[in-house]
C-alpha cells in the first residue's frame, strides 16, 4: 500500500491520511471493549500510534485493513487488562429499573420482538455491557466477536491471533459463563 | 447429549446461529425440563443482549485526525529530547570512568610508594638515615654553620648508636 509505505518514510500527511480512512473501523473495534466513548477514543489513538511505530512490519501481502485490525484488537485486549477492574458478580441491585423492565419484558414472545425498538437498544447494550465487565477481557472479546458480531471462528482468529481451537473453547466458555450471569439476573 | 438435556445444544454455538431443527428439538425438551427451560430463556437474552451491543459502536469525533497527528508528533519529541539526555548522561559516565582510570594509573605510576607495601625495618631506617644525611647536605654553606665532622656523625649516627658503630 502506497500510503502506508510513504508513512513509514515519515510522511505525515500519508499517515493522516491513513488515519481519516480507517478511524470508523478503529472506532468499532474501540467499542467492542469500551462503554464510555473517552475510552473508546482513547484506545483509537493509541491503536493509530502504535501503528504508526509498527508500520516497518507491515509486509503488503495482506490488507492494510486485516493488518490494522489485528493492532487495534491486540491493544484493545492489552487496555483492558492493564485495567484489572471487573465487576465481581452482578446482582439485581446493579440493575437499573429500565434494565430490569427489560429484562422481565424479553421473558415473553411478544416482548421480545419489541427489544427491537430504537429505545430499547441503549438499555439492552447497557445490560450488556455490564453483563460483560463481570467477565475476563479474553471472555468478552470471544463473545462479543463470535455472538454479538456473528464473525466465523476463522475471521475471529486472523483478528487476535488466537488460534482456532482457543476461539471455540474460549467462545463455548464465555457463552456458558454469560448464560449463568443471565439466567440468575431473570431468576432474581 | 446427556440425559436428554439440551444445554450442551445450546452451549454449542451462538444462539442464533442454532438450525430450526436445533432448537425445535430445544424448544420442546424446555416444555418438560425446567431447568433447561431456564437455559434457553437466559441463552436468548443473552443473545439479545449481545446484538444490543455489537449494534452500538462509536463514530470518530471532528478532528480526530489532527489530534492523533498531533500526539505523534508530541511523542516523537519526546523521542528526540530522550536520545540527547541519554548520551549525555552516557558521556558524564564515560568521563567519570576515564577520569578514575587516570587517577588510578597517576597513583600506581607516578607514586609508586604510595601503592607499595610496608618495606623492612632496616630498609626504612636506611631511608630515614639518607634522609638525614640529605637534609645535613641541604643545609646552607656559610662558613659560621659548617660543621664538624665529629658534629656530623653524631647528628647521622646518633638515632642508631649501637647498630651504626
Amino acid at each position: 500500500m502506497e500510503l502506508a509505505r510513504l508513512a513509514r518514510d515519515g510522511d505525515e500527511s500519508a499517515f493522516g491520511e491513513i488515519v481519516r480512512r480507517h478511524s470508523p473501523r478503529v472506532f468499532r473495534v474501540a467499542s467492542r471493549f469500551f462503554r464510555r466513548r473517552e475510552q473508546a477514543e482513547e484506545a483509537a489513538q493509541e491503536i493509530f500510534l502504535k501503528a504508526f511505530t509498527e508500520l516497518g512490519s507491515y509486509e503488503a501481502r495482506g490488507s492494510f485493513e486485516g493488518w490494522l485490525t489485528r493492532i487495534a484488537t491486540n491493544t484493545c485486549l492489552n487496555l483492558l487488562r492493564s485495567q484489572k477492574r471487573r465487576t465481581p458478580e452482578l446482582t439485581a441491585a446493579d440493575l437499573t429499573e429500565d434494565e430490569g423492565a427489560w429484562l422481565d419484558t424479553q421473558l415473553s414472545d411478544v416482548a421480545a420482538e419489541r427489544h427491537r425498538a430504537a429505545e430499547n437498544a441503549t438499555v439492552a447494550a447497557d445490560l450488556a455491557d455490564k453483563v460483560l465487565d463481570t467477565m475476563s477481557p479474553d471472555d468478552r472479546l470471544a463473545l462479543t466477536l463470535v455472538d454479538g458480531e456473528e464473525l466465523s471462528v476463522k475471521e475471529v482468529a486472523e483478528v487476535t491471533g488466537w488460534s482456532e481451537s482457543k476461539v471455540k473453547v474460549q467462545a463455548f466458555r464465555a457463552r456458558r459463563r454469560m448464560r449463568e450471569a443471565v439466567e440468575r439476573l431473570l431468576g432474581r | 447429549m446427556r440425559d436428554g438435556h439440551v444445554i450442551e445444544i445450546l452451549e454449542s454455538g451462538p444462539f442464533d446461529a442454532l438450525g430450526e431443527s436445533a432448537l425445535a428439538q430445544v424448544r420442546a425438551h424446555a416444555e418438560v425440563c425446567a431447568d433447561c427451560r431456564r437455559a434457553y430463556e437466559a441463552a436468548r437474552v443473552s443473545s439479545l443482549l449481545l446484538r444490543g451491543r455489537a449494534a452500538r459502536g462509536f463514530e470518530p469525533p471532528p478532528f480526530f485526525q489532527t489530534r492523533v497527528l498531533a500526539a505523534l508528533r508530541e511523542r516523537q519529541a519526546e523521542q528526540v529530547w530522550a536520545l540527547p539526555r541519554l548520551w549525555k548522561a552516557a558521556g558524564a559516565l564515560f568521563a567519570s570512568m576515564v577520569a578514575t582510570v587516570a587517577t588510578l594509573g597517576a597513583l600506581t605510576f607516578l607514586a609508586p610508594g604510595a601503592t607499595q607495601p610496608d618495606a623492612p625495618a632496616e630498609e626504612v631506617a636506611a631511608e630515614e638515615v639518607y634522609s638525614v644525611e640529605e637534609s645535613i647536605l641541604a643545609q646552607g654553606g656559610g662558613a659560621d654553620e659548617e660543621m664538624t665532622y665529629d658534629q656530623v656523625l653524631t647528628v647521622v649516627y646518633e638515632p642508631n648508636d649501637g647498630g651504626a658503630r
